[in-house]
This record gives C-alpha cells, structure tokens and sequence, in this order.
C-alpha cells in the first residue's frame, strides 16, 4: 500500500521512472508541470488503485483506471435523501429522481431516451431514506457525448406534465399493488411495531401524491442535488485528467449549495411480546423478524459481522440454513444481516415455509437463537466464518460496475480510502470472547419482534 | 484494449462521433479445447481481478424427464451438493466456503450447471470437487434421509417461486397450453404431486444416464490461461472414464403450432393490477438464428422499452396503459412464445385496453417500421455484448448455456456484427409474422378475485 501526490500526467511519468536506477530528481514540485492543476492523490490498495481528486470544480472524485473493457461506470451520490420530503408531501424525492432522466434542455423524454440508446449509455437517479444518487454507464468511446447528456440532466431536467402524469398513474397502481406485496406489507409492519413516529416510518399515501408539483420536485433537486459535498466514483479506461473536466462540465448547472436538515436517529420501541400477522392469502407464510443493531463505528461492529456469518448470514454454512433448510426441510432459504446504517441498526432475519409451519419454523428461529445465547460459537465455527468474510472479499472487485459501487458506499458511510485493505484485519481481529458476549447482548429471542404475512398456523407453541 | 491519447479529450468533444460498440475492442477471444474423454473447455480470460468463475454445464435438463417424473433433473441438482465418497455431508459447501468461495446452480428446461466463483489460486480445487460428485456421488437412500429432506426443501422452493405469485401461477397455465405435446409443457420445477413421489432409485438412475464428462461443458472464466486451465483440467476431469452411457440423444422436439386461439384466465385475492398478455408462436435462435435476431430487433422497435411504438402510443399517448411492450423468448433451443402484454391504466377495463392495444399493434405494423428505429435497436443490442464483458458470470453464463444446447461459439463472437446486419425490412418480416392476423394465440387475463377492475 502506498500513497503518493502526483501533480498531473508529467508525474505519473515520475512514478515509473522513480523504479529506474537512472531516476532524477526533478519535475513533481514544478509548478508548470501543474497544467492541469489537477492535485491526484494515488493509492495503490490490495484491491484496486484509487486516484482521488477535486476537480477544478470543487468536486470529490475516487477514480480506479481500467483499461481493459472500452466501458465507465460512474456513480454521483449526495448524503441526504427521501427524509427530507416535506410533511405531507411523501415521495417528492422519489418523483423527482424518476424524472432525472424523463427529458432536459431541448430533448423531450422521448428524445432524451433515445439519445441515450444512440449513445448506447445508461443514466439513471434513485433515492434511500438518506442518500440521492444518479449512476450511469457509456463506452468510453463515447464519453464527451454522455457527459453532455448528464450535464443537461443535471442543468435543465424539463419536469414535464407527460411524465409527471404517467408518474403519478404508476404510483397510483403502486398503492394497489403494495397492499398484497408480502415484503411490503412485513416492512411497514416493522416501522409501525419498532418506529411509528419517525421519519422512516412515513410512507407515499393518495394525499400525498396529490400534494406533489412539478415546482416541488424542482425545488426538492436544488435542495439535494447539488455541488458541495457531492461524491463521485469511476471506474474505467479513462485517465484523472480527462475525467475531471467533464464532471465539471457535469457539474455545472447545480446550485453551490444548500441547506438540509439531519434525521434523528431511530430510537427502536420494546420488541412485541406476540408475533405480529398480517393477513395475506397465500400458501406460504413470510416469516420476517428484527432486533436492535450497533452502529457502524461501533468496536462490536464486526464482531456482529462475523457472528451474523455463522448464524444465518452465511446460506449453508448458517446454523439456520443447516438446521431448518436442511435437517428440517422446512424452507427454501432463511438468512439474517446486520444493516447498521447512520440513523438506524437492525439485526433482521427471515425466510418462507408454509402455512402449516410457521409456527414451527418460528420456533425453530428462537432456538437458534437461544442456544447461541446461551452456549454461544465455537472455535471451529469462529475460523469458518473468517476464512469465508475475509476470503471472498476479493470477489466484490472483479468487475468496474461492483468496484464503482463498492467505493461509492465506502464513501457515503464515510470511511477512508484505505478501508478495503483494513477490513479484513478488523475481521481477523474478532476473538470468540467478543462473539459470544455480542451473542448473549444482541441475539436473545426476546429482542426480536416477528412478523409474519400470510395465513400462518402453530403459532400458539 | 485502448489507449488515450494526449487531448483525446477535445478530438472527441469535437468530433462528437457515435462510436460503434464493437470499434474499440477486436482482440479479446475465447479459447477452447476438448478433453480426451469428451468434455468441452472453453476459457473466458479477463484479468481485471485475482478472481475467478468456474462451471461446469450438464448437457441434460427437465426436458429429458421420462414421463411422471417431471422436478427430477432439478430436485438432482439439489442432490449434487449432497454426500460423496470423499465428502460428508455438508462439506462441499463448507469446503468452499473457507476458501473464500461462493457457489450454487441452477437448472432450466435445456441444461444443469453448477458454478463457483473463488480467488484464481483455489481453481484446481473446485475442479477436484466438481469431479468428484460427477462420479463419487452418494444418494441417500433412507426414507427419512437427505433425499427426502431436499424434496420436501423443492417444495418449499415451489411454494415460493410459484404458488404464491398469481402472475407466475397464470404463467405455468399458460406455458402449459403453449408447449402442450412438447417437454416444455411442464414447468421446470415439477408438478407438485409428481416432485413429491419422486424417489432415491430415480436419483440414482438420473445420476448414472447423464452425469458424466462427455455429456459436460467446463466453462471458466477470469484471471486464467487457456494453458492453466488446460493444465488444471486434463489433471482434475482429464482421467474421468467416459460412461459410455450418454448417446447425446435429447428430448428436444418441434413444438407443435397452435391450433386453435383460446383464453386461460387465473383470479386471485392478492391480484391488485390486472394483466393482459397474448402468446404466439415464436421461434428461437438455435433453430433459426436469422428470423430470431431479426424477431429480437422487431419486437425491440415494436414493444422493447420505453422508446417503442406501441408503449409511445399505449402510454404515452393514449395513455390507457401504465405498461405496454412485446418480447420473444429465442434462447431456449425449442421454439417460444412472442408475448404482447399491457397493463391498464386506472379506470381502464380490460376490454378497453384489449381493444387498443390489438388496434395499435395493427396499425404499427400496417405502417412499418423507421431505420432509425431499427439502427438504434441494433446498436444496443451490440452494445450489450460489451457492457456483459464487465461481469465473469455474465460472460459463463452466455457460452455456457448456448453451448449446452449446441451452439457454436463463433455465433457468439460475430453477434454484434450479425445484430447489426438485421434490415428494416427483415426486422418488420419477422414481427409481421408471427403476430398476422388470423395466427392463433392464447390470450391470458390476470385478475382480481371477483373479476372486476
């Protein structure tokens, strides 16, 4: 691993040179060899080599050169998101990010997407509780021209009424659908038992669609698009150089900045005593369940991490695969995570058996757990579990699409440039003390709440 | 592989070109070789990371199922992660899963294939445990046993891919009548009450028929050479006898035109959104390549996307849709379905919408197709074979299946230029064919319970 300043593309030479016996001394403090100006911090991972920048332009850039597929993968994300609708009017950020790429400047929506398709690029927003984000993928052939298309994205998105009107009847549709979506229905049932009063509780309702204008939406974009604190990542056969200017270029038409307010953290209710059902006709019961999580920063995070592994993150290597897939044959699949986001940290499970044995794969569930609890991992299964967490971790590099992604939730969670080489000694570092008193304090049955939507049985045991 | 050159940033603002997909990247190729034994080896190399994706295909799908025993070559699949000479139960998974290695399969009509994706330093590895279940394999024959575990796993499995999504539902009925006379009438997952009577003597007999290398593909893409997984290979699978068993014969047939125009409608409670769909005959790319990739290009221009004529009319205009759009399946080695589909706006009946769309479809093909319609299609389509180098799996997947139903892999490699070689006039052929007026069809409704809107 090695960090270094290179000053421009005359210092790159340097570096190659610096390997040479015959290496000078010269050039990387010289002011003229700064005609780009471009100040390029390179470092050179076990994973990948990152060049960060900031562009003329002010803008924050991770940048992975590879030269080997004529394709960019570039991510932008800005660290606020669908919380900041205004009361009343959920799912404003939603609408706006769908119309990100419905039309801008001259181009209609349909002129804009066949453009795309004749650039034969991608570019599309979307929106988390706490994150707006825009991706896009081109050949690199063809960058200048897709820049061109996200830079007239970003400056004049038209918000006209054809796709506000199509919007507004797909979400119409959406409300339907939603009410016999098994995912969705377990979802707000969690929010409604663990969080009823927070944000991210709040959902898109008739009355709030209706709220909804194309103002608003022009509005919510100046609020969450914009130029400070933004975050790029690429991944491509393109050079610092000439990435920096067309993000400026990008860049251009987005206000400086702007205000938005934080999101308070979640504060989790008392776990229900009773399974929650939701009604639902169907052959099977979806069994989801969620229990109270640590923070990200927190020095049991992978701890939480490995344990998760042997429990029910790790498919059959799992103790619940082995035991209710398996032994049982009671399910397809049933997994757990740990999702330890800024605002909110859940440890949640879940899988799909039939009606007949929910009650039994609930139960099944809970012994799990308290057997975990109770006489906790063992030395064999604390080995397995890191030997899979750290062993796989290059399998998230082989391609520029998951790399672009990686760095990118590197960089909205915050965390250094070096942190895919550091991650695996922080899971190496987890003792099976750790494990077993993060097991007694986070997987005893009674902090989960379980929910269950289908038309289960046997829930009386 | 290319290169930047200095300012190549301002030739290109100025030039401003439209590149073609394919003018940057002619070198990259594929190797292949064949072992002593039989089995076929085609190696992928992309050597972005240490990483690497290893399958090995089984020429033998649900279609080669012997009649009542539909779900076996499948629940099979299920079986292969099982006992070994050399395994115990559980150790194969536990064995790749502390190399750092993450592994599954899956099984469709036309083939099984078994897959890992693992750092390049553990390659021959996973060759050594995909050789030994090919012919070490254990199937318990204890009634209460593994066998038996693992069926009742693929009826939770059916459960849950099938039962409980009313679209999927009406999609088996309708496949049903379809393919009715040809294997692919029944789903592959197996009837229920067929899955569910399936036995450990038919695992044997399914193991022993096509479970061996001359009926297999070893595919590996990634961070390797021809020369290191020809190595790797000769010594793994190299000294696998052939069984002598497989005589290449597959269950593969005509499918049967329809004969007559019918209506399959599925209600259910849990139906919030109707659907309406019209299957025809299609056609697919092993079979006729040509009319395939001309049918991919019309229904592309016709129905593919947001940019189609009959979503811009359906949706955007008429606005009686919220979705709209046409598709064929051409990658099964028998013929499919072409499917015209739309669902309703708000407040739109189902006879309303029937009425539009079939207008529509008439009318677009009555008036015919644009070039620059047709042009766009095409390059996205050649495009679509670069952005796939940027994933090994993608990459596997793409030879492998179309090797397993006996593809030639040049078809792969000249695709782009062949995509770009359908005309306006083939591409309107095609679509015109299979949705002319007086063809057959089975129309498909998805409802609500009580049946209204």
């Amino acid at each position: 691993m090695r960090i270094s300043t290179l000053f421009g593309g005359a210092a790159l030479a340097l570096l190659l040179s610096a390997c040479a016996p015959t290496a000078i001394d010269g050039g990387a403090d010289e002011p003229n060899s700064e005609a780009t100006g471009l100040d390029v911090q390179i470092h050179d991972g076990e994973f990948a080599t990152i060049q960060q920048f900031t562009t003329p332009g002010g803008v924050s850039v991770w940048l992975v050169e590879e030269p080997s597929i004529p394709i960019l993968s570039l991510r932008m994300a800005w660290q606020a998101g669908e919380t900041t609708d205004p009361e009343g009017q959920e799912g404003l950020t939603n609408a706006m990010v769908y119309h990100m790429n419905e039309g801008a400047g001259d181009l209609e929506a349909q002129a804009f997407f066949k453009r795309m398709e004749e650039l034969n690029m991608s570019f599309a927003c979307g929106a988390t509780n706490e994150s707006t984000y825009c991706n896009a993928s081109m050949l690199t052939d063809n960058v200048g021209d897709s820049f061109e298309m996200i830079a007239l994205a970003f400056a004049e998105p038209r918000f006209d009424d054809g796709p506000f009107e199509r919007f507004k009847r797909e979400q119409e549709v959406s409300l339907q659908t939603r009410e016999t979506n098994a995912r969705y229905l377990a979802s707000r049932a969690r929010a409604a038992a663990l969080y009823p009063d927070h944000a991210y509780a709040r959902e898109t309702s008739a009355e709030s669609l209706a709220a909804i204008t194309q103002d608003g939406m022009r509005a919510q974009k100046d609020k969450l698009m914009v130029q400070e604190g933004m975050l790029v990542t690429a991944v491509g056969a393109i050079s610092p150089e000439e990435l920096a200017p067309l993000i400026d270029q990008a860049v251009a038409g987005l206000p400086a900045t702007s205000e938005t307010s934080e999101t308070e953290d979640v504060v989790l209710a008392a776990a229900a005593a009773d399974p929650i059902v939701i009604d639902l006709p169907q052959p099977q019961s979806l069994v989801t369940f969620a229990a109270p999580a640590m923070k990200r920063e927190d020095p049991d995070f992978y701890t939480a991490v490995v344990l998760n592994y042997t429990f029910g993150g790790g498919g059959f290597e799992s103790r619940l695969m082995k035991d209710l897939r398996v032994e049982k044959g009671l399910t397809y699949g049933v997994y757990t995570q740990v999702s330890s986001e800024d605002k909110i940290q859940l440890w949640s499970g879940g899988g799909q058996t039939k009606n007949e044995s929910a009650g039994e794969f609930i139960a099944g569930v809970k012994a799990n757990m308290a057997q975990m609890v109770a006489e906790g991992m063992t030395e064999e299964e604390l080995s397995a579990a890191k030997a899979y967490l750290t062993g796989s971790y290059p399998l998230g590099f082989d391609s520029n699409a998951k790399i672009a992604a990686n760095m990118m939730g590197v960089r909205l969670d915050g965390l250094p440039v070096d942190f895919f080489d550091k991650r695996n000694a922080m899971v190496e570092a987890v003792t099976l003390e750790d494990v077993n008193r993060v097991a007694a304090d986070y997987l005893n049955p009674d902090n989960f709440t379980f929910i269950i939507v289908g038309q289960p049985q046997g829930l009386d045991g | 592989m290319k290169y930047w050159i200095s300012g190549g940033l301002i030739a290109m603002a100025l030039t401003g070109g439209i590149a073609l997909a394919d003018s940057a990247d002619s070198e990259w190729a594929p190797e292949t070789f064949t072992l002593s034994n039989g089995m076929d080896v085609v190696v992928l190399p992309d050597h972005r990371a240490p990483v690497v994706t290893h399958m090995v295909w089984y020429k033998v799908g649900a279609v080669d199922e012997d009649p009542g025993k539909s779900g076996i070559a499948h629940l099979f699949e299920h079986v292969m992660f099982k006992e070994t000479d050399d395994l115990e139960d559980g150790e194969f998974d536990s064995t790749i899963s502390r190399l750092g290695g993450q592994h599954n399969a899956f099984t469709s009509w036309d083939y099984t294939a078994y897959y890992q994706r693992v750092a390049k330093q553990h390659l021959g590895k996973m060759m050594e445990l995909e050789a030994e279940r090919m012919t070490d394999l254990i199937i318990d024959e204890d009634p209460e046993g593994s066998f038996i575990t693992e069926r009742d796993v693929v009826r939770e499995e059916r459960r849950q891919r099938i039962d409980n999504n009313p679209g999927v539902i009406l999609q088996e009925k309708v496949l049903a009548e379809f393919w009715e006379g040809h294997p692919y009438e029944i789903t592959v997952i197996g009837r229920m009450e067929e899955v569910e009577a399936l036995t450990p003597q038919d695992g044997i007999d399914f193991y022993q028929k096509y479970y061996s290398p001359e009926n297999a593909i070893l595919v590996v893409a990634g961070d390797v050479t021809g020369e290191e997984v020809r190595a790797l290979a000769e010594q793994h699978y190299g000294a696998i006898e052939p069984s002598g068993l497989v005589d290449g014969t597959r269950m593969w047939t005509d499918v049967p035109p329809l004969t007559e125009t019918q209506e399959i409608v599925h209600s259910d409670p849990k139906v919030r959104q109707p659907v309406w769909y019209r299957y025809y005959n299609g056609t697919s790319q092993k079979r006729d390549r040509d009319f395939a990739l001309a049918l991919d290009v019309g229904l592309d221009v016709l129905g593919g996307g947001n940019t189609s004529l009959l979503y811009v009319a359906l949706v955007e205009e008429q606005k009686v849709a919220v979705n709209a759009g046409t598709f064929a399946w051409t990658g099964l080695h028998d013929n499919g379905p072409a499917v015209i589909y739309a669902t309703p706006s708000p407040g739109v009946s189902m006879e309303e919408l029937e009425a539009a769309v079939t207008a529509e479809l008439a009318k677009q093909l009555a008036a015919g197709f644009s070039d620059a319609d047709v042009v766009r299609v095409r390059n996205s389509k050649a495009a679509s074979s670069i952005y796939a180098r940027d994933s090994q799996q993608s990459m596997a997947n793409q030879f492998g299946s179309w090797l397993a139903i006996g593809g030639e892999i040049e078809d792969l490699l000249t695709y782009p230029e062949d995509v770009r070689a359908v005309s306006t006039e083939d591409a309107l052929a095609a679509a015109r064919q299979v949705f002319a007026e007086g063809n057959h069809y089975i129309e498909a409704l998805l409802l609500p319970e009580d049946g209204e809107l």
